[in-house]
């Protein structure tokens, strides 16, 4: 670690693995209330538990993303960060007004928490991932514009390069795009149409900006492949993701009111999206293969092409595989999209914030380079459970999500929600067992940071071109 | 794949090249960028078989003439850009700064006849609403707008660039990069003009 | 090293085909026949870009077929949907 200011990373990541627990967590409750609907009730209804779910997955990634951008910004600038004390205010206010969301999710109703936060001045409340009090959404924007003075501020004073600019433009996006969360307008079909501007400029826009930055960070760091390639490739990446990103949100615009043109827009430029993904698949196993050195941390590589792999797989295909206008038709809303998004949301974004904080972490906690041996193994176990599970999770849910479709709206009688959701039973249970092996994953890969801390570093074995020389 | 060949290392004899010139991160994007025009046309031609009558009609309702003058500007433009490139392999940067003023006056030439048929349309009050070949017409024609303007720009600043003294016949990577997106736009108009335009 | 004669050979073969195209157009022809032999001559004009303008001649391998490879995907289809639409 070569800036005393990039510690301050380091709470950021805590609190985000310490949140992605209670989203595990919430999910295992929700997946079974799947199949046993009263369980937990009325202390925990499905409702609150997917809203708990949901809002935790998107805080802690964002925690995640702020620690890699405090840990990333000062190396690529060159320089200390402008305020690390403001970065660390930031935090606290952060997880605590976090944390007293969540808490009021859970102990006060939700019409009663949009009472007690004057919700009825501004009125954002009530709809999906955007459930957060307005008080709240105006602590994220707070926070957002610390964030990215901070960051701003050190970076355009520093030595600018492609990775931090890119990181910079993702962030700058996605705090601009969260302000469409205030605009709350009465047409239904207006609401819709710019609640998308959110949630899809999110993911499938702003967001694939900081993934593509991180990563370009990570194999740059452990590489040692020329930046100028790597940065060659970022550009291409982002650019195509724009392209087909940005009118890709179309495929949202199907059967919310909008024009008629927005299926072909939604079909023709979304099922291009998966070519960023793609891209970025071949760019980091490329870059692997064509290291100069072999980095002692070799979980911190698996993450990175794990993120590759399973963010083409998960938001690529998976999302390709329903994003045309004539299939959505059938599938909208059912149990293929909750695969898709389980899968998407690990295979690129979780996954992206673990390579980040597989890469920092030893160095912020004192090593050189790596982790001890014994402790990456206990981290890559932790890798292989996770992703498996995560693969047959999806898996179950497409197999769910397909039975769904044909019962409930293509066979000869179809049959009532309810009725095929109970058919459904068995892939439920499937997924909830699978759920199960997550948590374990989950734990093994917080366990690596306690195993094998004494032991030495994981030396370097020389890169193949070296030992051929 | 390599993403540092230039054409300069390559072998001189032309048999012998493996990679087109310019970067190929960018040729990539091209073949990216072709991918999605390939789905547009497509979408467009098996749209148009469950249509034929209602396409042909509007088809009739589109200016050939500026159709025409607008290939004839972007062939001119890609012709400036293969000067410029010729003129920078043989060191003569003066020479290129012309030819690439030259192809972004055509290509700006290109936008204001192409903006006459827009403001033609707007005037007769056609949206993207009225009709699936207008949807058609409109979407294809403003997606490849928007990538002459792209182009353009690309050029404006290589000529800027080159007028810098940035680019020798050593190196000049930047601009073959800049003439392949240039005659990307130029191929993807190529067979734009007769699909929406004449093939009835 | 780019040869300017043969660029004006190309521009001038490139202009003329367009001319023929519009001619058809202005003429008024329709009917499968003339429709397809219009979409020939644009994938012989994309072609020619490809080979001349963008230099691809003279490689060797995958990016030598490149444009060859789009034009005959995007022909094909556009060929077989009009065909499709004439019910032939």
């Amino acid at each position: 670690m070569q800036y005393q200011s990039q510690r301050v990373a380091k709470p950021y990541f805590i609190a985000a693995i310490g949140l992605f627990v209670g989203q595990i967590l919430f999910g295992l409750v929700m997946g079974l209330q799947y199949v046993m609907g009263d369980f937990l009730f009325p202390a925990i209804p499905f409702n609150v538990a997917r809203m708990v779910h949901t809002n935790l997955l998107i805080v802690w990634l964002l925690f995640g993303f702020m620690g890699a951008a405090y840990y990333l910004v000062p190396e690529e600038a060159e320089r200390e960060l402008v305020s690390p004390k403001l970065a660390l205010a930031m935090f606290w206010i952060f997880l605590v007004a976090g944390a007293l969301t969540i808490l009021g999710y859970l102990f006060v109703p939700y019409s009663s928490l949009a009472d007690m936060t004057g919700n009825s001045i501004l009125p954002t409340m009530g709809r999906e991932f955007l459930e957060q009090p307005t008080i709240t959404k105006l602590g994220i924007v707070v926070v957002a514009l610390a964030f990215l003075f901070n960051i701003g501020a050190t970076i355009l004073s520093g030595r600018k390069t492609a990775v931090s600019l890119v990181l910079l433009i993702g962030l700058a996006g996605l705090a601009v795009m969260f302000l469409f969360s205030f605009y709350n307008p009465d047409n239904l079909v207006k609401d819709k149409f710019y609640w998308w501007w959110v949630v899809h400029l999110w993911v499938e826009g702003v967001w694939e900006l900081i993934l593509g930055s991180i990563l370009a960070f990570v194999l740059i760091k452990t590489t040692g492949v020329d930046r100028e390639v790597i940065e060659k490739w970022l550009y291409v990446i982002i650019a195509m993701t724009l392209i087909t990103g940005i009118i890709g949100t179309g495929h949202h615009y199907y059967w919310i009111g909008t024009p008629a043109y927005w299926k072909w827009w939604g079909s023709i430029f979304s099922a291009m999206e998966p070519i960023p993904f793609f891209m970025m698949t071949v760019f980091a196993f490329n870059m692997v293969n064509r290291r100069r050195r072999n980095h002692p941390n070799k979980a911190a590589v698996l993450w990175a092409l794990g993120t590759g792999v399973m963010a083409f797989l998960g938001a690529g295909v998976w999302g390709f595989l329903h994003t045309l206008a004539p299939v959505n038709y059938y599938t909208h809303g059912t149990q293929i999209t909750a695969a898709h998004g389980h899968m998407a949301f690990y295979g690129a974004y979780v996954m992206i914030v673990l390579t980040m904080i597989s890469y920092a972490m030893p160095m912020l906690r004192g090593r050189e380079a790596a982790n001890s041996n014994r402790s990456q193994v206990v981290e890559m176990w932790g890798f292989w459970l996770m992703t498996v599970s995560i693969v047959f999770i999806t898996l179950f849910l497409t197999a769910a999500g397909i039975l769904q479709v044909y019962l409930q709206r293509m066979s000869e009688n179809p049959l009532p929600f309810m009725v095929v959701q109970d058919k459904l039973a068995l892939f439920y249970w499937l997924r909830e067992i699978t759920g199960v092996v997550f948590l374990i994953g989950l734990v093994v890969y917080i366990a690596s940071f306690f195993v094998g801390s004494r032991e030495p570093e994981a030396s370097v074995s020389p890169a193949p071109a070296e030992a051929g020389a | 794949m390599d993403m540092h060949i230039k054409t300069t290392e390559q072998p001189t004899r032309p048999a012998q090249r493996r990679y087109p010139p310019g970067d190929l991160a960018l040729w990539i994007f091209i073949l990216a960028e072709l991918s999605v025009f390939a789905v547009f046309f497509s979408a467009y031609a098996f749209t148009r078989a469950q249509h034929v009558e209602l396409f042909s009609t509007y088809q009739a309702t589109l200016d050939c003439n500026s159709a025409l003058a607008n290939t004839l500007v972007l062939i001119t433009a890609s012709f400036f850009v293969v000067r410029a490139v010729a003129a920078i392999q043989r060191d003569r940067s003066a020479e290129t700064v012309r030819w690439l003023w030259l192809a972004v006056l055509m290509a700006g030439l290109f936008l204001l006849i192409k903006g006459h048929e827009y403001a033609h349309h707007l005037a007769a009050g056609v949206t993207l609403s009225t009709n699936t070949f207008y949807m058609f017409y409109l979407s294809l024609t403003f997606f490849h707008f928007m990538h002459v303007i792209l182009g353009m720009l690309v050029l404006l600043v290589l000529a800027v660039r080159t007028r810098r003294g940035h680019y020798s016949a050593a190196e000049h990577t930047d601009i073959e990069s800049g003439a392949s997106y240039w005659h990307m736009v130029d191929l993807v108009w190529i067979v734009l003009f007769p699909l929406v335009y004449v093939m009835r | 090293m780019t040869n300017t004669r043969s660029a004006w050979i190309v521009y001038l073969l490139l202009s003329g085909l367009t001319l023929f195209t519009w001619g058809v157009a202005r003429a008024g022809y329709s009917g499968l026949g003339v429709t397809l032999l219009v979409l020939g001559v644009a994938l012989l004009k994309g072609q020619m870009i490809g080979d001349w303008f963008m230099s691809l001649r003279g490689l060797r391998g995958f990016w030598r077929w490149v444009i060859v490879l789009w034009l005959l995907l995007v022909g094909g289809l556009i060929t077989a949907a009009f065909m499709i639409a004439t019910g032939g």
